[in-house]
């Protein structure tokens, strides 16, 4: 589903926020990006999704090379795309139903087909009683669990979350890691940029370490890590 | 195509109706800009219009030692009509011409007592038309006339002329240099209000980057919200402009001595008024358009 091959990237000349990276992470894997603050984390989700180019190296996205890809072909890449941020970036002067339906809005479905599947959606996370309210009036549990049902309601091929629950209670945390495994049983590859070791150690998943910009690990729960670089 | 339209005008309806106090904001700044300009339009126009009324008084006089014949008055009035530069043309008798300076010795008419009307020459008087209203046009006019040798001499009152230009240019000028800084210093607000309402809704075009909307699909609806949100300010700005011009300016400029010889104080006329409308739908679309560019990144 993802290939990644020898990825450099660098904001500024001397210093780089990824030095050759190379992953492949098959469809239907559950994988999380560790590391801790300016590991490269972020940058290496925002490759996956278009936000930025790198300076040397390869990305292939569902067969699709996004570093060759013109911008135009950028939003078309995102629409088979989920992707979860830890500020949750709702529409704050939308209600929960308008912020869930906007990605399909966007692909020019059908209303009934975007009310259903909107509906669908709201279930799924536990927030069809809620699909009138603006998010300033849910907690920020419920908001990142709108986040998430307008990742989930495009059906994503990869759901790209960073650090999705480094706002949330532990309590929280569980409840909206139940929903990233169960969209990962109905098919999306999912991939989690988190520092929080608990979260791995209670919902163990193949792990990718970064440190400096660099890859230093990785292991998926029956085996140990394998240094590189 | 057409759904895609339609679909954009009513998420910018629903973004107007979302968003009321920023709505208000970029409507009001359009609003009160082009009201400044359209009553400086409306000053400008009726300088003009005084102007213009002050450039019928200009005409080429041509004075003939002898009275012509009916018959080749008739012939010379009939040519002279015929030149491109000529509105209208007079003939003043000598019998004319001595009962107007009569009248105009009022009380010391009597001076004339004792002298025959035929001190005074003939004269045809030659209005000009609005464009050769200017010492240029008159000149040519006279190179024509003086093929004519019963026509003896010329006079289109030079010095007031020269002077008249003299003004006329220099309002020209005033206008054009007033008119020019009120309208960058429009655009320049409208503009800025514009990037200021998007920059507070950066993170809603953000969203919709991310969650593949294409540039076109996020520009659209923001930009047919700049376009009527510029053609709202630009009606009342209409309105605006028309009710002080209803209850001061009519009568306010009525007053001064400067425009006691206009028939009337004008209002802007239903060219200058769609100008001013189709202004303010510009400048809301363009000052999206610019500011849409600066946030909406891929």
């Amino acid at each position: 589903m993802i290939q990644i091959y020898n990825v450099f990237k660098s904001y500024q000349k001397d210093s780089a926020a990824l030095e050759g990276i190379s992953v492949k992470i098959p469809k239907g894997d559950f994988v999380y990006i560790t590391g801790p603050s300016g590991a490269g984390k972020s940058t290496l989700l925002k490759l996956l999704y278009g936000a930025e180019k790198p300076n040397r190296g390869q990305i292939l996205v569902n067969g699709q090379n996004i570093t060759r890809m013109r911008s135009a072909r950028i939003p078309i890449l995102r629409r088979c795309l989920g992707i979860v941020f830890q500020d949750f970036k709702l529409l704050t002067r939308r209600t929960v139903f308008e912020n869930v339906s906007f990605p399909l809005e966007i692909q020019g479905r059908k209303r009934y087909e975007i009310s259903k599947k909107v509906y669908q959606a709201l279930k799924t996370v536990g927030l069809e009683h809620k699909l009138n309210r603006r998010p300033l009036e849910l907690s920020g549990g419920e908001q990142q669990r709108v986040a998430i049902a307008r990742a989930l309601v495009v059906e994503p091929l990869v759901l790209i979350a960073d650090e999705p629950t480094g706002n949330l209670d532990p309590q929280v945390t569980l409840e909206i890691m139940e929903l990233f495994k169960g969209a990962n049983a109905r098919g999306s590859t999912v991939l989690i940029a988190t520092h929080d070791r608990e979260m791995i150690r209670r919902f163990p998943r193949r792990v990718i370490s970064l440190d400096g910009g660099r890859l230093v690990g990785d292991r998926t729960p029956e085996t140990f890590s394998v240094p590189r670089g | 195509m057409f759904g895609s339209l339609i679909y954009a005008a009513r998420r910018s309806v629903r973004n107007m109706r979302q968003s009321p106090f920023l709505c208000g904001a970029a409507v009001g700044t359009v609003a009160v800009s082009l009201s400044i300009l359209a009553l400086f339009a409306i000053l400008a126009l009726n300088v003009q219009e005084l102007t213009r009324h002050w450039s019928e008084e200009i005409q080429v006089t041509v004075y003939m030692d002898v009275p012509p014949q009916e018959e080749a008055l008739g012939e010379w009035i009939e040519k002279i009509e015929g030149y491109p530069e000529v509105e209208k043309v007079s003939y003043v008798s000598r019998g004319e011409a001595f009962d107007r300076f009569r009248e105009r010795l009022s009380e010391d008419a009597d001076l004339l007592e004792g002298l025959e009307p035929d001190i005074l020459p003939a004269s045809l008087g030659i209005g000009l038309k609005e464009n050769f209203r200017n010492r240029a046009g008159a000149e040519t006019l006279i190179e024509k006339l003086r093929e004519n040798p019963s026509f003896s001499d010329f006079r289109y009152g030079q010095e007031w002329l020269e002077r008249f230009e003299t003004f006329a240019d220099m309002l020209q000028m005033i206008v054009t240099v007033l008119g020019g800084f009120l309208l960058f210093a429009t655009l320049f607000i409208v503009s800025n209000t514009i990037k200021l309402t998007l920059y507070a809704r950066r993170e809603e075009l953000e969203v919709m980057a991310l969650v593949g909307g294409t540039p076109l699909f996020i520009k659209t609806p923001f930009l047919l919200e700049g376009a009527l949100q510029g053609t709202l300010g630009g009606l009342m700005a209409l309105a605006g402009a028309f009710v002080f011009f209803e209850l001061f300016l009519l009568e306010g400029l009525a007053a001064l001595p400067f425009f006691s010889g206009l028939y009337g104080i004008i209002f802007l006329p239903g060219s200058h008024q769609l100008l001013l409308v189709l202004s303010g739908t510009t400048l809301g679309l363009f000052g999206s358009f610019i500011s849409l560019r600066k946030f909406v990144r891929i």
